[in-house]
């Protein structure tokens, strides 16, 4: 790993992330549209039910850690399609960039838009809803890196599937958070999905962050055989995403695919 | 006799599957060696862009070797990348970086030292100063060709793959980019250039590879593939004796064509004293006479079935 040459890649996303008005936009627009949106609804449904204790908290938590993954899953991806539409790409690993060195640059771009984005949301909960990051105690930290690392995980299956079909799957970048969240159960415990849906949700990590998330908020502890095996499955599924990213990549060099489709 | 600096080896890239796949590159074997300007020329899809892009590793060959200052990309990737750069009309930059900024990110990946000071020489040289703030995507397309130029100059490389280096340029900055190409040789770069400008290629280049169906059909001096196309034309503005020249022609079995006071006749180069003899001989006079040697374009049409 050169260090300096990610550190190039981390100034060129520094200097696009500055210019992209859109993606400032991404990061402050979709987390204040999500917090009050569901932020009201939640506030609704508080004054509304018997059951007021912890309802908006534990909708909150649900949202702002759901962050971590809805942004980690997008960020890097956005930033090969970036590369691929801009035709860069040539530039970029026709020079001793690595593809190791150029996935830690965006990496380390990402997470820092992440701590910005995190933060700004804190913002908000803090001022309209009273919830601050020490609602979530200790927790938040396994939480937040589970989340990320799940969304890294998928963000690499996306970036590998780009790269083998082209355009056309562009689309998972936006749609892979709507797709894993209803199995994650964010806003509900795992025993409201039906049967068939809670098998699928049992092989997510996500599902075991978010039921430890509510048992924690609701004063009950945190089941650390589940968030070890939360763990166990992200860093499984992270490997696994990161094998099948190097494959697909010798695969879209072996037949050409990077040049002939940008 | 000079160090082979790039050496490549029964080189072959198919894609696709083996039985319906297509061949782009068929077991092609070259070297080139240090301080050489060697043209790589070819129709559209004879697999120019395909053999350029196998050497900076974008594409894996099928079988065959690439071996770049003596070791290949398997164990050597990052020391051949650092001392090779490449250029092409067709690539771009980040369009919302400015020129500044796309340098900068360029010369950091190729750990350029004193990179201020580099940018700072080529951005003179190609003439970017100008709109060094600009961003990439506002430029014109022969701005951001020059601009690729820079970036493709600044780590010093020891081989350069240009990729029609001026083809959307200007005459007068095509001029500077082959100035700054011989320039550059005396320092001891080596440089592989496909281009369609054969009168650019016959400028600079020191040798050519012919490249037609993914195979190195001809291989030689522009000079003397030149020569390979053994017609020559000669044009005569007639003065007097039209009809006995076209007659003279058509019967020594020259091909000839005529319209209005001018008659061009092609021979073979042995056949040029022979010619002019006969006519002398039948009387015929005539105002100017031009005789056009055959250049690498001739070759190139002819090699692609054009004629002469």
């Amino acid at each position: 790993m050169n260090w300096h040459r990610v550190g190039a890649m981390v100034l060129k996303n520094q200097y696009a992330f500055r210019r992209d008005v859109f993606r400032i936009f991404d990061i402050f627009w979709w987390p204040a549209f999500q917090l009050f949106i569901w932020g009201l609804f939640s506030t609704y449904l508080a004054s509304a039910s018997a059951n007021r204790v912890n309802l908006v908290t534990v909708l909150l938590g649900g949202i702002i850690i759901w962050t971590f993954f809805d942004r980690a899953s997008k960020d890097i991806s956005l930033a090969l399609i970036d590369e691929l539409w801009n035709k860069n790409f040539i530039n970029l690993f026709s020079s001793p960039l690595t593809v190791s060195e150029y996935l830690m640059g965006v990496v380390l771009i990402s997470l820092l838009k992440l701590f910005i984005s995190a933060a700004f949301m804190f913002l908000i909960a803090g001022a309209f809803y009273s919830v601050h990051i020490t609602t979530f105690g200790w927790y938040f930290v396994p939480a937040a890196v589970g989340l990320t690392l799940m969304g890294w995980t998928m963000s690499l299956i996306v970036q590998a599937c780009i790269m083998r079909w082209g355009h056309t799957v562009e689309v998972f970048i936006w749609a892979i958070a709507t797709l894993v969240q209803p199995f994650s159960c964010v806003f509900y415990p795992l025993r409201a999905l039906p049967e068939w849906a809670q098998t699928l949700a049992r092989a997510l990590p996500t599902t075991y962050l978010f039921e430890n998330m509510r048992s924690n908020m609701m004063g009950q502890g945190i089941i650390l055989s589940q968030l070890g095996l939360s763990f166990g499955l992200n860093i499984l599924y992270f490997l696994v995403a990161l094998w099948f990213f190097y494959r697909t990549f010798a695969y879209a060099k072996a037949q050409g695919l990077i040049i002939k489709n940008y | 006799m000079t160090e082979l600096l790039l050496d490549v080896r029964q080189l072959t890239k198919r894609f696709g599957s083996p039985a319906a796949g297509f061949l782009a590159v068929d077991n092609i074997s070259f070297g080139v060696r240090e301080g050489e300007i060697v043209g790589l020329l070819g129709p559209n899809g004879a697999g120019k862009s395909t053999t350029i892009f196998m050497l900076l590793d974008l594409i894996s060959p099928t079988s065959g070797e690439i071996r770049i200052f003596g070791g290949d990309y398997r164990h050597n990737r990052d020391a051949i990348l650092q001392k090779l750069n490449y250029s092409s009309t067709y690539v771009e930059m980040a369009p919302r970086l400015s020129v500044y900024e796309n340098l900068l990110v360029m010369a950091r990946l190729y750990q350029v030292p004193d990179e201020k000071k580099e940018i700072s020489t080529y951005v003179d040289k190609f003439g970017v100063r100008e709109f060094l703030g600009a961003q990439f995507h506002t430029l014109s397309a022969g701005q951001k060709t020059r601009v690729v130029l820079c970036k493709a100059f600044l780590n010093h490389p020891a081989l350069l793959l240009l990729d029609e280096p001026t083809a959307s340029l200007d005459p007068d900055v095509a001029l500077l980019v082959r100035q700054e190409i011989l320039e550059s040789r005396t320092r001891g770069m080596t440089v592989l250039i496909t281009s369609h400008n054969m009168a650019e290629v016959e400028e600079v280049c020191d040798r050519v590879l012919f490249i037609n169906h993914g195979k190195i059909v001809s291989e030689d001096t522009p000079v003397e593939l030149a020569r390979k196309v053994r017609h020559i034309r000669v044009q005569l503005m007639m003065k007097d004796g039209q009809k006995r020249t076209v007659a003279f022609a058509k019967k020594a079995g020259f091909p000839v064509e005529e319209k209005d006071r001018f008659v061009t006749i092609e021979v073979d180069e042995g056949d040029i004293a022979y010619l002019l003899a006969s006519l002398a001989d039948q009387g015929v006079e005539y105002r100017q006479i031009s005789i056009d040697k055959p250049t690498l374009e001739d070759y190139f049409i002819k090699m692609l079935g054009g004629g002469v």
